[in-house]
């Protein structure tokens, strides 16, 4: 039987509209083939890895976030408070997650040399990449709200239409955060040729992380100041804060029916349609063109040769540390990557915006106090320790990033090459993002902090935090043990992990009792940093007995 | 496309020209293929053959000049012209994490076909290609040459006139590259044109109607494999690759490769 020939007849008459058109039918099937190749993660199935599918692991880390998120302001007395809360965390976790792992897909070349040749219009391959970006924020919108909705649900008048209410605007929160992440990066890939948008892009991701951070933060600053457990003053602010206004939404259906709420639902409807629209249309027509341009960009970026800069000779300084040649290769290939790959950077540099934003916030509300002063400057917001925290919480950017690559079949060489250490090769990558970045970032925090406080305090908090950030580091490590740039790269992966990361409030309770300490007695200050440096070996001796044990059962799936 | 309408040359290049930054890797390339036609294309690694074949499919943009397939200029109307092709990229890339049925199902739906008959006639070329029983396995596990086939299968899968085979041949069995010679010559005989990129010359020399060898970006040589013998004053088309291609001479290479293999030039432990 033979199968339906394209009319090219009727095609080949066919006007401009014809080629610009978005085809449903294609945008269906693309989308449906990209949720197959996004749930199935076979590589992980192949080596029985993983006993949960990832999409629901990730869906449960969001769902207990949430679920803490939710009952922490469960006290919370009016609508209005609890949902900009909630609205907020929904709406920074959504771009910030966006930001971390599907801003490159709508923006990358990835499956260019699949797709290129086919009848795809410019506006089907971009819709279809976007609908399934939005189908996750979807789900993670939906697993991270559920819990608020019933909350809310319970705890004011209106019950569960109330509830059904809250979840609407929440997605519809979380969408027009995610287009407008978006949004940002089609300005961008509009604003600069490719070429250069393939070097800038990296710095609009972290810019981006530091606004975003630094809104987040803002806000319940403003609300602890005020006092959570009552109602908030809505002053001028509110028309400025994009939470408040589906906040205004929720509290509408409560039955607390003011025109301001009324306002502030219809921005708040209003804006996500117009942003939502912006995001689908700006790029569209010319998507196709923009990544192919894109694609080749990235070979150019390759034939361009290395320039040697002070940054490159210092990174290969560290080199020294590495003990034996395993370690070594380990450390050359991630320097080599970090400084070739885009994607790979665009992994990676979105986590320092998020300490900057909380030390930009430090300074402008007078927040960044010396933390080991004998009696310290009574404060509202705990930034010194959100600073801590964030520098923390970096590291699961270095280790999800160092473990995954578009090119992870090249790892085959790690099986094919007699090597007598394979963890070798990732300490020697662990080692080279120590060096290269982690060291390099708190030197920069430490003449950041300098200029604020006392030299020597600046010092000691951070050296501790850089303690804390190695042990976490270990942890996250010991949690995807693998050889460097031998994982595919998942959507969901580094989504999952931010549910561990989670565990390192733990890390918090060592910062706030080792300061404390260290401001009663320094003594007894001296020997909790001697303590947590045992912890910090140990959890390095325990992450190689992990990887040996791993690492020996490896075999090569490609 | 009613035949009557086609015009005469199924593939035409005018003034094909692509740069990459300051490397010009097609330069100026003018070329007309007659339908039913199998076109060979040589040259040695980075002469441009592939970058030539992303351009005529509208993977890329030329830096001048455009082609037509059947008529149509692939940088205006680049979805009219591509209904018309078939592909199988060099890179052999393709969603692994799917079956063969489902991403030939996938392609058919790009190409607008309808589903049913899709499915019916990927199984056929499956069955046909001997990989029916891995038909509902992901490609993960796939061999490069499983791989192939069912790449193979997704470029002929909506009947194109035209098809641009880019190494072709890559991992496949003796006997599947038996099938698919043939099958080229059943289907130019058919009208469809064929556009064959490869460095395999005893293929090229067999399945070939005319080879046009690509050098630097330009075309050095354009005829029968006779007319190339003829031309080169040699009695191989390999001969005459190596004619119109190579600076070096072959066997200093080898030799240097050797030496450099064993060490022996810088008096390597081995020589114990």
């Amino acid at each position: 039987m033979s199968s339906r020939r394209p009319r090219n007849d009727r095609l080949r008459h066919g006007n401009r509209n014809s080629e610009e058109a978005a085809d449903w039918g294609q945008i269906r099937a693309l989308f449906a083939a990209g949720l197959h190749l996004d749930l199935r993660s076979a590589r992980a199935r192949q080596r029985n890895r993983l006993k949960v599918p990832p999409m629901i692991s990730m869906l449960a880390t969001y769902a207990i976030i949430g679920s803490i998120l939710a009952l922490s302001l469960v006290r919370t007395s009016d609508p209005f408070t609890f949902t900009l809360l909630t609205f907020s965390a929904a709406m920074f976790m959504t771009a910030i997650t966006v930001i971390m792992e599907y801003s490159s897909v709508v923006v990358s070349p990835n499956d260019y040399d699949i797709l290129a040749h086919r009848p795809i219009s410019s506006r089907t391959y971009y819709f279809a990449k976007v609908a399934n970006l939005f189908f996750y924020v979807a789900c993670t919108a939906t697993a991270l709200n559920l819990p608020a909705a019933i909350v809310v649900g319970f705890r004011f008048d209106g019950g569960a239409a109330v509830g059904f209410l809250y979840m609407i605007m929440a997605l519809l929160a979380c969408f027009a955060a995610a287009a407008l992440v978006i949004l940002l990066y089609s300005t961008a890939l509009k604003l600069f040729e490719y070429q250069r948008f393939n070097r800038a892009i990296t710095y609009v991701h972290s810019l981006a992380t530091v606004a975003l951070t630094f809104g987040y933060v803002l806000l319940p600053r403003m609300l602890i100041r005020e006092n959570v457990t009552v109602a908030i003053e809505k002053g001028r602010w509110i028309w400025f804060a994009p939470p408040a206004w589906y906040a205004g939404g929720v509290e509408l259906s409560v039955g607390l029916g003011d025109s301001r709420n009324l306002i502030l639902a219809l921005m708040a409807i209003v804006s996500a349609i117009l942003v939502i629209h912006a995001a689908l249309t700006m790029i569209s027509l010319e998507y196709s063109r923009s990544i192919a341009e894109l694609a080749e960009s990235s070979t150019e970026e390759t034939i361009r040769k290395d320039r040697r800069t002070l940054r490159t000779r210092f990174a290969t300084l560290g080199i020294m540390f590495c003990r034996n040649d395993e370690e070594r290769a380990g450390f050359q290939l991630m320097q080599i990557y970090m400084r070739r790959s885009r994607k790979l950077r665009l992994r990676i540099y979105p986590a320092f915006g998020l300490p900057l934003a909380v030390y930009l916030f430090g300074l402008v509300s007078g927040g960044l106090n010396d933390p080991l002063a004998p009696r310290p400057v009574e404060s509202t917001f705990p930034v010194m320790e959100l600073l801590g925290f964030y520098c923390v919480f970096i590291t699961l950017f270095f280790a999800s990033a160092i473990t995954q690559s578009d090119q992870w079949k090249a790892s085959w060489v790690f099986f094919a090459a007699p090597l007598e250490n394979r963890v070798g090769l990732l300490v020697g990558a662990r080692k080279l993002v120590i060096w290269r970045y982690m060291i390099p970032f708190f030197c920069v925090l430490l003449v950041l902090m300098g200029l604020v406080m006392p030299p020597q305090s600046a010092l000691l908090y951070l050296f501790i935090t850089f303690i804390l950030s190695l042990m976490a580091f270990a942890l996250l490590s010991m949690a995807s043990p693998f050889m460097p740039l031998s994982q595919s790269i998942e959507k969901t992966r580094q989504a999952r992990q931010m549910g561990l990361i989670m565990l390192l409030g733990v890390a918090m309770v060592f910062l706030v009792a080792i300061t404390e300490t260290l401001r009663e007695s320094r003594l007894a200050g001296a020997g909790a940093v001697v303590l947590l440096l045992t912890l910090a070996c140990l959890s390095e001796i325990a992450l190689r007995k992990r990887l040996a044990s791993r690492l020996a059962r490896e075999e090569f799936v490609g | 496309m009613d035949t009557t309408d086609r015009p005469d040359n199924a593939i035409e290049f005018r003034s094909l020209a692509k740069s990459f930054g300051d490397i010009e890797a097609v330069r100026n390339l003018d070329l007309k293929i007659p339908r039913g036609q199998i076109c060979g294309y040589l040259g040695p690694n980075g002469a441009g053959k592939t970058t030539t074949v992303k351009m005529a499919t509208g993977m890329i943009v030329p830096t001048s000049g455009t082609a037509f397939i059947n008529g149509i200029n692939i940088v205006e109307s680049p979805l009219q012209a591509k209904l018309m092709i078939g592909v199988v990229p060099e890179t052999g890339a393709l969603y692994e994490n799917l079956t063969p049925i489902e991403y030939l199902s996938l392609v058919g739906k790009l190409y607008h076909l309808e589903r049913d008959a899709a499915v019916e006639k990927a199984e056929e070329f499956l069955r046909l290609f001997g990989i029916a029983d891995s038909s509902e396995r992901m490609m993960t596990g796939f061999s490069r040459g499983m791989k192939q086939k069912v790449l193979i299968s997704a470029a002929l899968l909506h009947n194109p006139d035209v098809l641009f085979l880019d190494e072709p041949l890559a991992g496949l069995d003796a006997n599947t590259a038996l099938i698919l010679k043939e099958l080229l010559k059943e289907l130019a005989s058919l009208g469809k044109t064929v556009f064959y990129c490869s460095h395999i010359l005893e293929v090229v020399e067999k399945v070939c109607d005319r080879v046009v060898i690509l050098n630097r970006g330009e075309v050095v040589a354009d005829g029968d494999t006779e007319k190339l013998k003829e031309m080169t004053h040699r009695t191989s088309l390999e001969d005459a690759f190596t004619e119109l291609t190579s600076e070096e001479d072959l066997s200093t290479t080898v030799r240097a490769f050797s030496r450099s293999i064993t060490g022996k030039a810088r008096g390597a432990s081995n020589e114990q």
